[in-house]
């Protein structure tokens, strides 16, 4: 079974991907797999991007996300036409010809990953360019014109080992995705450490985070920049507790949270012990 | 299927000047492009035919794939290609005739009707032996030349040039060193590197970062992004791997930038323009803390005593210390103290690529000259420690300044390139930045010598003069490069000269009808190179290089012709055409082989029927000693270009020529404004425009390249849809200024100061320093009011006209003040009802047709 392995850790939001989808299915008719994609506005793959945290302590995160192929698939479930086949390697294509345009399928899709060509009276989404792959294409256009390796497709065995660390896109629906996520953001939580008093980065100073709901306890140290950062950690309520060598600890808790958003809690000033 | 598919390989890079790259396999079916997608170097060859190089540094590996590494302004490139903005004929200017009045004054406004060939290249053939006649050969200016697409025999830039000098020469546009600015009119004082002014020796030098460094600052430096238009991904993956090798990377800059945005270890939000203060008080930190190499300073360089003075304040009374510099650059005192003590204990590196916040603001010359003060501070050339490149590598064939893993050789198509060539002295020219100046104020006269870039620093030295020893002044323009309003300094000044009196012919050749050829009064369609035969390089992967067949893709987009077709149609109106044309497409070919240097490799009839050679890896690359170590272990016996051969932080040159220049000093400084420039929070005009603006070569164009592209258009970084529906270019704005100013994320707002005004969609964003404003340049300009006010938000329109500094031509078109006010467009389309109502797709943009009148 052909999977797709998207590590996010790996992209840097070219967009190529996305592009390339464009440039394979726009203005070019593939049928009996696809009709032409529209040239706008429609994503059979789709570059997602999350700008996290604040000044200065900022990222960006990238998703890209295409029809997830899934095991039980919503959209072939909602579908009344029985557009949808199940192709021998796995991938899950909606074949034009049956398609009525219903929009149901779309409506049924978590992901929306599936788009009402209202032009050809259709529905479509990606095919994971099985027109190429049926010519000997190893892998989709996505695939191969991603310099840094972020989407990967293959055998589902070939992928085993770093699939038990991958995920899905959303868990929570249950529809066993061929597409699988590795790195997927959670949240991160950073600040700096200083004297302000002498107007000095504190470097080294131990940082202790604390879940409230949970009680789970992370610690790290500023480093020569007297920064911290906390990455992957979940959205929830935390306390910070910061000492250092001749400075009286200091407890922080009122707004630290990253239930809505990842946090630079800016400065945690510490004073000297007189 | 696949039977009826041709491929073609095409360099589709956008750099121009006969340097291809960014290298792609076309599909092509049914006489249409059907896809673009990566070459694979093992087509035709085996991997041990070009000898793969890898480099393992604490078990991270970086090797070539085995494909090209196209970006994704290549993979979109057929919707330029089939552009609704292409030219689709010849066209002449409605109301401009040349027989009776010519309106120039109604340029840039007045509409074009459809022309033949034959008529088109009459009236051409016909203006250009009537303004010889009347006032000689250097009265046509030849605007040819800058960035395009890569050709070779049919030159996207330079054709014109080739016939004029033909028919006696011309005046010419010289090409300015853009995007090195700094580097050029700063940085060649105090190391005398050529040709850029960046550091001339890079030999190995990543894999000596990698293996030795601690830390990479990309100091206004986004190597996701700059290299896209000739250098593809493999930056991108240089960048990662270094991470994987333990370097840190440190991202300096105003914006975090898209590189940034995913790559960097920290962030130093400095202030646009402000790098020259930031510089100044690290080394104060280290003077004052004593962090510096000092023996190493005393045997490399000259004139330390004289910077020591000027940092400690004992010039000016006034101490660069980090405090100082805290208020002026947005950085805080702790912070710039932490920097600079990290720096001073760690093999510390700096990363450039072309342009970015340092280098293209005023008086760029002292951030270049701060930063190679301090890299020699820290001993320049000690393991890990210099200044890479992450685009241009290898730029002119030149073998020391191309940081990775060597090729054998560098295929050169100079032999059979149509285009105007780099590095060639002009006589009759007039700087690119000053092109407003003399058309409308003759004559001119600048220090800075022949303007060209790569020049040593010694030419900076000679004043020159426009018109020159008594020529004419200009009164015909040829442009096959008309872009300079959205891409050099002080475009409404520009606008309101190609409207100037004596101009009274101005022609330009193109494949997409916007900025520049709207103020032509004839226009010729020309092809893209997916629409020629040619021969090509691949020079800027930085994996392998790469010679290239290129044969045709599809046949000509509408009546267009080649550059060198077009040029040539002109030619045989004036019975010059054998003389230009200099062979039939297969001779030049062969003889661009039989010169490429790769001639010996293969064989040219095994070059035709593979359709490409991919150059080797040099097997003793590894050998190759690193950089600058050589200097740096001994530098009397590897002396640098420098009058005195070492580092001069007092340039003995500057203070030979130019004395008593405070905006250059012989000492480089932090000069925040004086009598060429006030763009600074410490002068008063940032009452009125309390912004600096931020505006780096951008993320989904090469300058004015790629603006039409439906498939970029529509990603969220690309533009913002006003409630208008037209598609603003966006302004990055920190949620702490838009609250003050109560923007939203989406609103329309005008960017203005006193040289006029355009506009753009807001987007909240955290990636900008509070305090400055991030736009991408090079937006196709789409004029409101002629000289004053613009839609597309095109912001070289508002940047200076005034040069890097009083000796200095360069130009300035970043890290400028601004001020923003939310607009309402209904309102605006109600006073400007014509302008808000063009023809126009939000998909593309503005669209040729709207152009084009009927009838004559």
């Amino acid at each position: 079974m052909k999977v797709f392995l998207v590590d996010v850790d790996r992209c840097v939001g070219c967009h190529s991907c996305q592009i390339v989808c464009k440039d394979e299915h726009c203005d070019n008719d593939w049928m009996p797999y696809a009709k032409p994609q529209p040239d706008t506005g429609q994503f059979w793959l789709k570059v997602n991007d999350y700008e996290r945290g604040q000044v200065p302590k900022v990222k960006v995160t990238y998703v890209p996300v295409m029809c997830q192929h899934c095991e039980d698939a919503p959209c072939q479930k909602a579908c009344e036409h029985d557009a949808y086949q199940r192709r021998v390697d796995g991938l899950l294509l909606l074949d034009p010809a049956k398609c009525t345009g219903c929009g149901k399928c779309a409506e049924a899709c978590p992901y929306d990953a599936v788009f009402k060509n209202e032009e050809l009276g259709i529905c479509q989404k990606c095919t994971g360019c099985a027109h190429l792959l049926d010519e000997g294409w190893e892998t989709p256009r996505c695939v191969d014109s991603c310099a840094h390796d972020a989407i990967r497709f293959g055998e589902y065995e070939d992928f085993a080992a770093e699939l038990e660390a991958a995920g899905y896109l959303k868990p929570e629906e249950d529809t066993k995705p061929h597409v699988y996520y590795l790195n997927l953001p959670k949240r991160f939580l950073a600040g700096e450490v200083a004297d302000l008093e002498i107007e000095e980065v504190l470097i080294g100073a131990t940082v202790v985070l604390t879940d409230i709901e949970s009680g789970a306890q992370l610690t790290t140290t500023t480093d020569e920049f007297g920064d911290f950062w906390f990455n992957q950690i979940a959205a929830s309520d935390y306390q910070l507790e910061v000492s250092y060598d001749g400075y009286m600890t200091r407890t922080v808790k009122d707004f630290i949270s990253t239930k809505d958003k990842d946090l630079n809690v800016g400065t945690i000033a510490l004073y000297a012990v007189k | 299927m696949s039977n009826e598919i041709k491929t073609v390989y095409k360099s589709l890079g956008l750099c121009g000047f006969g340097m291809g790259s960014n290298s792609a396999a076309v599909d092509v079916k049914d006489g249409k492009i059907l896809r673009i997608r990566p070459m694979r170097y093992d087509t035709a060859y085996e991997p041990e035919n070009y000898n793969p190089w890898r480099m393992e540094v604490n078990g991270a590996v970086l090797e070539p794939k085995n494909k090209t590494l196209p970006s994704p302004l290549q993979y979109g490139y057929k919707k330029r290609v089939y552009s609704k903005n292409r030219i689709p004929y010849p066209l002449k200017r409605v109301d401009w005739d040349p027989e009776g009045d010519r309106h120039p004054e109604t340029r840039g406004e007045a509409k074009y009707v459809r022309i033949s060939w034959d008529e088109a290249t009459d009236i051409i053939a016909s203006e250009l032996k009537r303004i010889h006649a009347t006032y000689g050969p250097l009265a046509v200016l030849g605007q040819i030349d800058g960035h395009g697409e890569s050709k070779i025999i049919h030159a996207a830039h330079g054709c014109p040039g080739k016939l004029l000098d033909l028919m006696g020469g011309y005046t010419l546009q010289a090409r300015q060193p853009d995007s090195w600015e700094g580097w050029t009119w700063g940085a060649k004082h105090i190391w005398g590197m050529d040709p850029v002014g960046k550091q001339g020796n890079v030999v190995n030098l990543f894999k000596d970062i990698a293996e030795n460094g601690d830390a990479l600052l990309y100091w206004g430096c986004d190597p996701e992004t700059t290299p896209w238009g000739w250098g593809g991904m493999q930056p991108g993956r240089i960048s990662r791997w270094l991470n994987e090798a333990g370097i840190k990377s440190i991202y300096v800059s105003p914006d975090l930038n898209y590189s940034g945005a995913v790559h960097a270890y920290k962030w130093l939000p400095v202030l646009p323009g402000t790098d020259a203060a930031l510089h100044c008080a690290i080394a104060h930190v280290w003077i004052s803390e004593g962090l510096y190499d000092k023996d190493f300073v005393a045997t490399h360089s000259v004139g330390f005593d004289w910077f020591e003075r000027y940092i400690m304040g004992g010039e000016d009374g006034e101490p660069k210390t980090p405090a100082w510099a805290a208020p002026i650059t947005g950085i805080t005192a702790r912070q710039i103290k932490a920097f600079a003590r990290y720096w001073a204990t760690h093999a510390v590196s700096i990363a450039h690529c072309a342009g970015g916040g340092l280098i293209r603001g005023p008086y760029s010359s002292e951030p270049a000259r701060l930063e190679v003060a301090l890299l020699t501070m820290q001993g320049l050339g000690k393991p890990g420690a210099g200044q890479v490149n992450f685009m241009d590598w290898g730029l002119f064939g030149i073998d020391e300044i191309y940081p990775l893993p060597r090729s054998k050789c560098m295929p050169d198509l100079a032999s059979v390139y149509n285009g105007w060539a780099m590095l060639t002295l002009p006589h009759n020219f007039i700087p690119k930045t000053l092109i407003p100046q003399a058309i409308m104020n003759p004559p001119v006269t600048w220090g800075g010598g022949h303007v060209i870039a790569g020049l040593p620093a010694e030419d900076q030295f000679i004043t020159w003069d426009y018109p020159h020893e008594g020529a004419a002044e200009i009164h015909m323009i040829w442009t096959d490069s008309p872009c300079w309003q959205t891409c050099w300094n002080g475009g409404f000044e520009f606008q309101r000269a190609m409207r100037h009196e004596n101009l009274e012919f101005i022609v330009a050749q193109h494949p997409w009808l916007e900025n520049d050829c709207l103020f032509a009064d004839i226009i010729l369609p020309t092809t893209t190179k997916l629409e020629v035969r040619d021969i090509s390089s691949d020079l800027y992967s930085g994996q392998y290089n790469m010679l290239m067949h290129e044969e045709q893709a599809i046949e000509h987009v509408g009546e267009s012709l080649s550059d060198f077709e077009a040029v040539g149609e002109v030619a045989k109106k004036l019975g010059l055409y054998e003389q230009y044309v200099g062979g039939t497409e297969d001779e030049l070919i062969k003889k661009g082989f039989d010169n490429s240097g790769v001639q010996d490799m293969v064989s040219y009839e095994e070059f035709m029927e593979k359709g490409y050679y991919v150059v080797p890896t040099a097997e003793d690359w590894e050998d190759d000693p690193v950089a600058m170590s050589a200097w740096y272990n001994d530098p009397e016996g590897n002396p640098l270009k420098t009058p005195t051969g070492k580092v001069e932080f007092y340039s003995t040159g500057l203070a030979e020529h130019f004395p008593d220049d405070e905006e250059r000093p012989p000492v480089p400084h932090f000069v925040p404004y004086g009598v060429s420039h006030t763009e600074s929070s410490l002068h008063p005009r940032y009452k009125l425009y309390p912004f600096l603006l931020c505006t780096n070569h951008p993320r989904w164009r090469v300058h004015a390249q790629n603006d039409d592209n439906t498939w970029c258009r529509e990603i969220g970084t690309c533009k913002v849809a006003g409630p208008d529906g037209y598609m603003y270019e966006p302004i990055w704005v920190n949620p702490i200024d838009a609250g003050r100013l109560s923007l939203k994320d989406g609103d329309i707002v005008k960017m203005y100061n006193e040289r006029g005004a355009t506009l753009g969609g807001v987007r909240l964003s955290e990636r900008i320093a509070i305090g400055a404003l991030y736009q991408d340049h090079g937006a196709r300009v789409d004029t409101i009011v002629i000289g004053e006010f613009d839609r597309a938000g095109a912001n070289n329109l508002i940047c200076p006209s005034n040069t890097t500094s009083k000796n200095a031509p360069g130009e300035v078109t970043n890290s400028f003040l601004v001020n923003i006010e939310k607009v309402d467009v209904f309102k605006l389309a109600e006073q400007y009802p014509e302008e808000f109502n063009r023809a126009y797709e939000a998909a593309t943009g503005q669209i040729a047709i709207d152009k084009i009148v009927e009838g004559a």
